[in-house]
């Protein structure tokens, strides 16, 4: 998997804060017993939660959209996109995006815990 | 227990003055105040414990008592209690009973019927046995039902989705916590606890699909008290939320989904301390032990959870179909689905726009109807899909498997076709009856697992052919002695369904109340983020797959046309949904009948 270059302070915090109620993003924990389950993230970190459900249901590529127009992070949404063309089943895919989203995660949240040292935007 | 005690069922009239509690041993019976043992105002663990150690003294399982005294027979069981919590004893319209740790008589607000009549529990103890009329016939069934159709140990992974018979045993708790550490492995994700356990399970059962575990945290919880708080920050959080549930005696349905409304009207902007919604929880520390704490209380003691007055606390426990009407939401959000509440003020579970048996079956009757029989083919579709494989059986061959043992509709495979064309059609008139026979008979009344059975295609079974249709009167006839057939079975089901459905147009039903909230009939599954592949079988082109039919949402006056058939074939008048006195009298319900006409309830024909 391509590493991701280090994002900067405009991107931390939009990966760190939430979202808009109109920039929800809407999924599905499937579950036996509750059928699909319907789960609405209201930030980048609640997708990557989803994502770690064991079946979940999401459009990815309605996630690639939201990443680049309301995350605004083009080269994770390109990253994405490759994956979900690459991806030969949605288990496949989802981890892959998985990974990806959650080491842009982790990247936002270490460098925000140090602030003194963000210059980019 | 009640059958050990020698009693069949209870029946509450009336109220009582003050708190009490039912204590019956064998045939004993006492209503005993509560104030001796403090049971008013305990949660329902508490309420338990005291009333064990009343009635079976400081011992354990296994220690010898005489319920009744030193001339009493003995047992070396602990008296099973029935209890409502804080929520019950508030009246909350979310109360519900509790037994043991996690089992719950969830939807209608049975906990609050209590409440009102001033009864915190019962508690059932008996030394009697229940008479089994061939044990030998007993035992060989069960020996045959395990050889032939169960899972095998020592090759676990034959079982498909859930709800089959052959499925290994597998905890259906559904926590989900993220993951405990960032280096924690996938599977930790989404699992189960990982400490020290066992599993719990039913009387008799071969599996057991519940746990007990070393923490004693989220003990015996299943299903979708584990589904509760899926947001907690952490996995022990939303254990210890289901516990909360379960000790408050409160529905894990609807508080599920309350929850999830009240956040997204407060990300809406319109909900929370000083908004026009003015609700005491602060959404900030939402994801924690301390909120969900809050959350629950306010449910159950009817303030703001902390134990002040709160108006919106008194909104919230009257359920929130009302405190949304009150709010002034309610239509605007059953319109869009943004609260999804399908059918009767009741909570979606399975889908009705697609699974067509669970939501026409739940709208026809009284609540969601929580049986599992038909869901398989959305699970073994769902899993095989997400993995980028194909169901093992073919849509046509399963549909061939199934509805070969729907007696009296044997044979006509349509009743399984879900495509658009075929969803308000007589074939799903017949899968919708044969369900609602089938369960208030073989399931809610002879108590076969909703989890195992029906028994319709098992992949350990040569062909694949289950044991549904020679297994339930095999079992029921061992035990009664009866020469019970399988069709037997079906119509007696047949005539509990219809006297349910005579109760309910006693209690006001008309045909014109039987309908769906707003958003079934104009927003598909899958909403606006077009994310729910939901696949079921279909013939669609002269051919059966298992096809996408998540974009759909069902037609009002389709659905209509679709009553008329439904309430032609139960033989109910179809203007009015009334029962016929025909219907009845053929089903032996002349009594019925005469009600009825009593009260100007009774259809045509």
């Amino acid at each position: 998997m391509k590493r991701l270059s280090e994002p900067g302070k405009d991107l931390i915090s939009r990966v760190t804060n939430k979202v808009r109620f109109e920039d929800r993003l809407v999924g599905y924990r499937m579950r036996e017993r509750a059928g699909a389950f319907r789960t609405t993230a209201y930030s980048f970190e609640e997708v990557v939660h989803l994502l770690e459900d064991k079946l979940p249901q999401l459009d990815l590529k309605h996630l690639e959209k939201w990443i680049r127009t309301v995350i605004r992070d083009e080269e994770l949404a390109d990253s994405i996109m490759e994956s979900i063309d690459q991806g030969k089943s949605d288990l496949e895919r989802m981890s892959r995006l998985r990974m990806m989203m959650a080491e842009r995660l982790c990247q936002c949240k270490k460098a925000g815990s140090n602030k003194d040292n963000l210059t980019g935007v | 227990m009640l059958k050990y005690a020698r009693w069949d069922g209870i029946v509450l009239e009336g109220k009582a003055d003050k708190p009490v509690w039912i204590d019956v041993r064998n045939s004993q019976v006492k209503i005993r105040d509560c104030s001796s043992l403090s049971l008013w105002g305990n949660d329902t663990w508490e309420c338990q414990k005291r009333i064990w150690r009343y009635v079976a003294g400081s011992g354990t399982y296994g220690d010898w008592i005489q319920p009744e005294g030193q001339d009493g027979d003995k047992t070396t069981q602990r008296p099973a209690v029935l209890a409502t919590g804080p929520a019950g004893e508030n009246l909350s319209r979310m109360a519900c009973l509790i037994h043991d740790a996690g089992n719950g008589s969830g939807q209608g607000g049975f906990g609050a019927v209590w409440g009102s009549k001033n009864l915190k529990a019962i508690s059932v103890i008996g030394t009697g046995s229940v008479h089994v009329n061939g044990p030998k016939a007993l035992l060989e069934a069960r020996i045959w039902q395990k050889k032939n159709y169960a899972f095998d140990l020592d090759d676990p992974e034959t079982g498909r989705a859930p709800c089959v018979f052959e499925r290994a045993p597998v905890q259906s708790a559904m926590w989900a916590g993220p993951p405990k550490s960032k280096s924690a492995k996938r599977e930790e994700f989404f699992a189960r606890p990982t400490e020290g356990q066992r599993p719990q399970a039913c009387v008799g059962c071969h599996a057991g699909c519940r746990a007990r575990f070393e923490s004693g945290l989220g003990n015996e919880a299943h299903c979708l008290a584990t589904l509760f708080y899926v947001d907690a920050k952490s996995l022990e959080i939303q254990r210890k939320a289901t516990d909360l549930l379960n000790k408050y005696g409160l529905n894990a349905a609807e508080m599920t989904y309350s929850v999830l409304y009240l956040r997204d009207l407060h990300e809406f902007g319109i909900l929370g301390p000083g908004m026009g919604i003015d609700c005491p929880l602060d959404f900030t520390d939402y994801g924690s032990f301390e909120f969900v704490e809050q959350f629950v209380k306010m449910v159950a003691y009817r303030n703001d959870g902390l134990g002040e007055n709160s108006g919106f606390g008194d909104d919230i426990t009257e359920g929130v179909i009302r405190a949304a009407k009150k709010w002034t939401r309610l239509n605007e959000d059953l319109r869009t689905g943004l609260l999804p509440f399908p059918h009767w003020g009741i909570p979606v579970h399975y889908d009705p726009r697609v699974e067509l048996e669970w939501g026409y079956g739940s709208i026809l009757g009284d609540r969601d109807i929580n049986e599992h029989g038909f869901t398989s083919f959305f699970w073994d579709a769902a899993q095989t899909d997400f993995v980028g494989t194909k169901p093992e059986t073919t849509a046509e061959e399963a549909v061939k498997i199934y509805t070969d043992k729907m007696v009296p509709f044997e044979g006509d495979p349509l009743m399984l076709d879900y495509s658009d064309e075929n969803m308000y059609s007589e074939h799903i008139v017949k899968l919708v009856s044969w369900h609602r026979w089938y369960t208030r008979f073989w399931k809610q009344s002879a108590l076969f697992c909703d989890w195992r059975w029906p028994d319709f295609m098992n992949l350990r079974a040569p062909g694949k052919i289950g044991s549904t249709g020679e297994a339930e009167p095999k079992f029921f006839n061992a035990v009664t002695g009866k020469d019970f057939t399988f069709s037997d079975g079906i119509e007696l089901g047949k005539k509990m369904w219809n006297l349910d459905h005579a109760i309910w147009t006693l209690q006001g039903r008309h045909r014109d109340m039987v309908h769906f909230a707003d958003y079934i009939y104009s927003e598909p599954v899958v909403g606006i983020y077009g994310v729910l592949k939901h696949l079921m079988p279909g013939k669609e082109d002269g051919k059966w797959d298992y096809f996408d039919y998540g974009a759909r949402h069902i037609d009002r006056g389709k659905f209509e046309q679709f009553k008329s058939r439904f309430y032609t074939l139960q033989g109910w008048e179809t203007t009015t949904g009334y029962p016929a006195r025909s219907t009845l009298e053929r089903l032996g319900l002349g009594y019925v009948a005469d009600e009825l006409k009593q009260c100007g309830k009774l259809g045509k024909g």
